[in-house]
């Protein structure tokens, strides 16, 4: 692959270097960094989301699923069976890169709202499992990891500064993973599979076999990102884990909001979107319960009628090649 | 059995109509409307405060329910969904799921987040049939779901307006032609879909309490009864309802209660799958 | 004109397509040589673009089999098809509008080469076609007879032996069209095998060895181009249209 270095590519670059030196100038132990950690976390996951959503444009309501799939995996490993999170969380990329199979093949015909919906049922099937088959997941109440001071082996640290660096390095691998997806032959075939699925599979494009690859590997870095926010939070349940609105939605709505199949866009929205709504909890939620999330609401209802690029389209050069063009109007099943 | 029979028909006539208006909404507009069931709690919220402000029987505050949330729907239409009608799918998907978001806890902030209820008279009564007990709400709510399906019915097929949406659910481009205001007729439409849902949330109301979460409860029961009954038809959601409703009280026979839901979901994949034109074929 | 080599690169044994009872392909059968360019002529409205989208395994047939080189290909996906050699291209110019017109063709050549024996690939067959002027040039920019070049190009970088043009030369002036003939008769030379729907009656005759008439689904006459125009049969299904029931009427 010719690699070119854009300028686009050196201020991302800047970005994680500037990021990488954050914990030196902050409380490694305060809230300031907890947020960051938070959001370059949120940043991960939305740039997961974004290799489905962006690159093969299946809109993903449910990946939530993938997103608890990976908690649930490392965490019970661990709880039951004392293996290390640092193994559990491939664990977890793998029982959710089977999952995302599996699904994919009631679901790769589908397409728009169809594949939203479909998603969708699928995070609740996972999320009503969980809280009825309390003797495996723990049930309602949901799980909490042990503390154990600092022990690498088993992914535990006092510090944040620590979580802080390997979210931070997980976002990498994540943007990486994405580079190459979009720019790599890989690529080429998502964005035909895009535009065209019938004009691709002419030209010798198999649809299938793309969008599959596409979703088991969103699905495995979605997971990933599950077992660090377990590590990294101590607790999660089951709705909240697998919240439509709490993790779906909002993985989308951070990559929609940055700029929809691109590379930066999940970071800038990510940076824009999670400190806000932490400024907005801090500040608001003592006076009413919801107005975060209600200020969350109206941004993406905002987003979408004036910038449906993200703000990545606010950027010259940066040249946003995802604008989700007209589908055909054939929704459901092709004849 | 045929006990969970007659409560599965009980209540999917309720599903039925809570869903119906989804239905419409996506063969009109073309457009899923993941806001729906906030639609339903806004309809509670209404029926509540006719209640407990004016003394209303949820059974008749329904109708200002229908009336309030049909103009709050007709406003949400022309203002927000009508600029998306053109947009590919992920815009209507997420503008749809943003005025979720924001209804839901406009709801949270303005009502706070306790659970209500109304007390009627008629709550823990109930007739007894052949062995057969049929709770009074759960009938009363039955009945007035048989009667608004009715005049939806009624509605679609006879009057001007009603046939102006089917016309436009059709074909917008020759029905401008012919002198029908889509924007208007959208608008209407959408006005109605989630109006009668709203509807739907007042009369379940005294067997239902409400708080603004209770959207979720239902957000995906309802489309799997519009999934089932084929996503636009307004009579194959009404089937739908009724074979959500049964399959429901069904299972509820020989699993726990939380592992129903699990059997709509996995209903609701594979329709998806296999026949995302809905199992159901109708108007 | 007699093909030089016989083999049978493409046979249609009895192709039907069904649209919900309507036949749409009703029992055709045919069989294409090694470098033959056959014309696909019919009113419109008689099938040829199902018939197309049939072969390429784009339709799912009701009846009969596909083969090449002998083999059964019906049934396989479309990029299963296009793998064993053959492809066809869009009416409409179905580019992928959000891509270059290399990026278009690369895509196509992926198939049998990595990235960057893709790149070589579709550059040396957008040079074929004279392309190269607008090789970075955005899909949304070009005129309608460019866009059919493109998707020709496409078509033609996943290395096909069978290639199916359907009107790529709609919309093209004489002299244009004569150059896409050229092209078109120069890749015969090389082996490749076509068959072309084509509006232009003096392109068909000009062009191609054979021709191949169906109407309402069904063949209707094959032969030499001379032979096939004169046939009553194919001038009352192009003149009396509508008029004759001949077939049963469909809509």
């Amino acid at each position: 692959m010719r690699f070119a270095l854009k300028p686009g590519h050196v201020v991302l670059l800047l970005f994680f270097i500037a990021a990488a030196l954050l914990p030196l100038f902050v409380d490694p132990r305060g809230h300031l960094l907890r947020v960051a950690a938070m959001a370059l976390l949120f940043a991960a996951m939305a740039q997961s989301w974004n290799i489905v959503g962006g690159l093969a444009n299946q809109i993903s309501l449910g990946h939530a699923a993938f997103f608890g799939l990976g908690a649930y995996t490392s965490t019970l490993l661990f709880l039951r069976l004392g293996i290390s999170p640092w193994i559990g969380m491939l664990a977890g990329a793998m029982v959710a890169g089977i999952a995302a199979a599996l699904l994919s093949v009631p679901t790769f015909r589908l397409k728009g709202h169809y594949f939203a919906l479909a998603t969708l049922a699928f995070a609740e099937v996972l999320r009503v499992i969980a809280n009825s088959w309390a003797d495996l997941s723990g049930g309602p109440v949901g799980l909490t990891v042990p503390f154990l001071g600092t022990q690498p082996l088993s992914f535990a640290f006092r510090a944040v500064s620590s979580y802080y660096w390997i979210i931070l390095a997980l976002l990498v691998i994540v943007c990486v993973v994405f580079y190459v997806l979009a720019h790599g032959a890989m690529g080429y075939r998502l964005r035909a599979v895009r535009e065209n699925e019938a004009a691709a599979e002419v030209a010798g494009v198999n649809t299938f076999r793309v969008k599959l690859v596409a979703s088991v590997i969103s699905a495995a870095l979605t997971a990933m990102c599950g077992t660090v926010f377990a590590q990294f939070t101590f607790f999660f349940d089951p709705d909240s884990i697998f919240s439509l609105s709490g993790i779906s939605v909002r993985m989308a709505m951070i990559a929609i909001v940055g700029g929809l199949g691109t590379l930066g866009g999940p970071i800038i929205g990510a940076l824009f979107l999670i400190p806000l709504e932490e400024v907005a909890n801090a500040y608001l939620s003592s006076r009413a319960a919801g107005l975060s999330q209600l200020v969350f609401g109206l941004i993406l209802i905002a987003a979408i009628l004036i910038q449906p690029r993200g703000i990545m389209a606010f950027f010259p050069k940066s040249r946003v090649k995802t604008p989700p063009k007209a589908q055909p109007a054939t929704e459901g099943a092709r004849g | 059995m045929i006990q969970a029979l007659v409560d599965g028909i009980l209540l999917g006539g309720v599903y039925g109509v809570i869903s119906t208006g989804l239905s419409l909404v996506f063969g009109v507009l073309g457009v899923v409307n993941f806001a729906h069931a906030e639609f339903l709690m806004l309809g509670m919220y209404v029926a509540w405060f006719a209640w407990r402000m004016l003394g209303l029987d949820p059974l008749l505050g329904s109708v200002l329910s229908f009336i309030i949330v049909f103009a709050v729907g007709y406003g949400v239409q022309r203002l927000l969904i009508q600029r998306v009608l053109k947009a590919p799918p992920a815009a209507q998907v997420f503008l749809t799921v943003g005025l979720m978001i924001v209804i839901e806890n406009a709801a949270l902030i303005a009502f706070g987040s306790d659970f209500r209820s109304v007390s009627v008279p008629y709550q823990v009564e109930g007739y007894r049939l052949a062995g057969i007990f049929i709770s009074a709400p759960y009938l009363y709510a039955f009945i007035a779901a048989v009667v608004l399906s009715l005049a939806l019915w009624l509605f679609l097929e006879r009057s001007w307006s009603g046939r102006a949406i089917r016309a436009v659910a059709q074909d917008p481009m020759a029905s401008t032609l012919v002198g029908v205001d889509t924007k208007r007729t959208y608008g209407f439409a959408f006005g109605l879909g989630v109006g009668l849902t709203a509807f739907g949330g007042a009369v379940i109301l005294p067997y239902i309490t409400v708080s603004p979460t209770v959207g979720g409860q239902f957000v995906v029961l309802m489309f799997t009864v519009v999934v089932l009954g084929g996503l636009g038809s307004v009579t194959g959601a009404l089937v739908g309802g009724l074979v959500v409703g049964i399959v429901q009280s069904m299972s509820a026979l020989f699993f726990p209660i939380q592992l129903q839901n699990l059997f709509l979901f996995v209903i609701f994949i594979a329709v998806l799958a296999l026949r995302p034109q809905g199992l159901i074929k109708g108007a | 004109m007699t093909p030089t080599n016989p083999k049978v690169v493409l046979e249609a044994a009895d192709i039907c397509v069904t649209f919900g009872g309507l036949k749409a392909v009703d029992g055709v059968s045919f069989s294409l040589h090694q470098g033959e360019i056959v014309g696909l002529i019919g009113p419109n409205g008689a099938g040829k673009t199902t018939l197309f989208n049939a072969l390429v395994g784009l339709q799912k047939l009701s009846g009969g089999a596909v083969r090449l080189d002998g083999e059964t290909v019906s049934g396989l996906k479309p990029h299963r098809i296009a793998t064993r050699g053959m492809t066809k291209t869009f009416q409409n110019a179905a580019l992928f509008p959000d891509m270059s017109v290399l990026e278009n063709v690369t895509t196509a050549a992926l198939l049998r080469h990595d990235l960057k024996g893709a790149r070589a690939k579709a550059t040396e067959v957008l040079a074929r076609l004279d392309l190269s002027p607008i090789a970075d040039a955005d899909v949304a920019d070009l005129t309608f007879p460019q866009k059919a070049m493109v998707e020709m190009a496409r078509a033609l970088a996943t290395e096909p032996r069978v290639v199916l043009l359907d009107e790529v030369m709609a919309a093209l002036t004489p002299s244009e069209m004569d150059e896409v003939m050229d092209v078109i008769r120069a890749l015969k030379g090389e082996g490749l095998t076509f068959l072309v729907v084509e509006h232009h009656m003096r392109a068909i005759m000009a062009l191609c060895d054979r021709l191949i008439a169906v109407n309402f689904g069904r063949l209707i006459a094959a032969g030499t181009p001379a032979e096939v125009a004169s046939h009553p049969t194919v001038i009352e299904a192009y003149l009396g249209h509508g008029a004759a029931g001949q077939e049963g009427s469909h809509a």
